[in-house]
């Protein structure tokens, strides 16, 4: 219970977004968007006050690092919001698109570019256009009664933001405790071609196939494997005419 | 650097989170599906957090790793949609609810799962391009008859149809 009292900030942001939230899912009626998207905005709001001021103070002498993660990590979460509670597919699978958009720049901020470009190359080019086909396909009229109701809103909002709330305290308290030398490697005997040279920036693709083709070699042939396996799976399942022509 | 890595472990948090909900609560096959890619998304971002912090490419393979498990996922769940879709003519997953255990309740609630009241459609239409500029009325075509030399004009009443 002290614990409760001591963290009121974290826990009432939790429940202003879980409130939120649970008002701007799809359910039968007139759905509340306007109030549930304030108060879902209201508790996201507190939630960054309450880990801004113990956590982020340092964030001043990165100014624009700062400025780009907020920006990136707002457009993420609020086009999450909407993907997960837009009553028509399509505009959902946008939604998506945007996230992932959102999470590369987030990627990018964290010196991995060449990860920002596949990712956008494999979510955003591939899979998107790929479901946006099937939901052309499958539903050509539009968006059906499957669409406009959520499957038990409350017990899900309930069972997801007891999952955020420890996630978020476990992060928010673990912060103390980590690494005070953060640029020593914990384990050096573990995969040391992933490890960073002494001036070597992080980031680098020479570095990163240096650690994909050296100490995950087998492991990347078996990624390799299974991409071989799963498409050839993907054809078996795929349902054909009765006459076996596709 | 002290906050730099815990504002992107929250934010990975928080996508988790928010594609679990989406996972737990759309009917739509192909939005639980990306839903669980949006989980994926969560985790990639705490993995390349972790290997920044660390100062190795551990989390950066493993992301991509992780990006081949999703074009796999994306495939095979998109294959067995597609053979669900020909046996129900839906999306909806409320449909095969009939494959749980026979002791337990139904998934949804029976008010949530019956047909739409009178007042409100049943059917969102997804949105349409107005068509621009004017609607052309029945048009003449002239054209001549190199035989005899008479220019005819046929008048066509075909009209160009839009859909609504």
């Amino acid at each position: 219970m002290d614990w409760f009292i001591t963290n009121w900030m974290l826990v009432s942001g939790l429940l202003l977004s879980a409130l939120g939230l649970w008002l701007l899912l799809p359910r039968a009626g007139g759905r509340l968007t306007l109030f549930g998207a304030a108060i879902a905005l209201v508790g996201l709001v507190q939630l960054v006050s309450t880990l801004h001021s113990a956590n982020w103070t340092a964030g001043d002498s990165k100014l624009t690092e700062t400025i780009l993660f907020s920006v990136f990590s707002l457009v993420a979460l609020v086009s999450a919001v909407l993907m997960i509670t837009n009553r028509n597919p399509v505009y959902a699978a946008l939604w998506f698109a945007l996230v992932t958009l959102s999470t590369c720049g987030l990627f990018l901020l964290q010196s991995a570019p060449f990860l920002a470009a596949a990712t956008i190359i494999v979510y955003a080019g591939a899979i998107v256009v790929t479901f946006v086909f099937v939901i052309m396909l499958a539903q050509q009229s539009g968006s059906t009664i499957c669409d406009q109701r959520s499957r038990q809103p409350l017990a899900a909002t309930i069972a997801s933001f007891v999952l955020l709330g420890a996630l978020l305290s476990t992060i928010h308290t673990w912060q103390g405790q980590q690494l005070a030398h953060k640029t020593e490697p914990t384990v050096t005997a573990a995969n040391p071609l992933s490890r960073l040279a002494a001036d070597e920036p992080i980031g680098t693709l020479r570095g990163l196939g240096r650690s994909l083709f050296g100490d995950y070699l087998f492991a990347t042939e078996m990624a390799g494997t299974l991409l071989l396996i799963a498409s050839i799976g993907a054809i078996a399942m795929a349902p054909r005419r009765a006459e076996g022509r596709l | 650097m002290t906050g730099d890595v815990e504002r992107y472990l929250a934010v990975g948090a928080a996508l988790f989170t928010l594609g679990a909900l989406g996972f737990l609560t759309r009917r739509n096959l192909i939005l639980m599906v990306l839903s669980a890619e949006l989980m994926l998304h969560g985790v990639s971002l705490t993995l390349v957090t972790f290997g920044r912090m660390h100062h190795s490419f551990e989390g950066q393979a493993f992301t991509i790793f992780i990006l081949t498990v999703a074009a796999c996922e994306a495939g095979l769940s998109l294959s067995l949609i597609l053979a669900l879709y020909q046996k129900s003519k839906s999306l909806d997953v409320e449909l095969w609810s009939e494959l749980r255990e026979p002791d337990l309740p139904p998934p949804m609630a029976e008010e949530d799962r019956e047909d739409p009241s009178p007042e409100e459609p049943a059917i969102i239409h997804y949105p349409r391009l107005t068509p621009a500029g004017i609607q052309p009325g029945p048009r003449e075509t002239r054209f001549s008859d190199d035989a005899n030399g008479a220019t005819t004009t046929v008048r066509s009443n075909d009209q160009p149809t839009i859909h609504h």
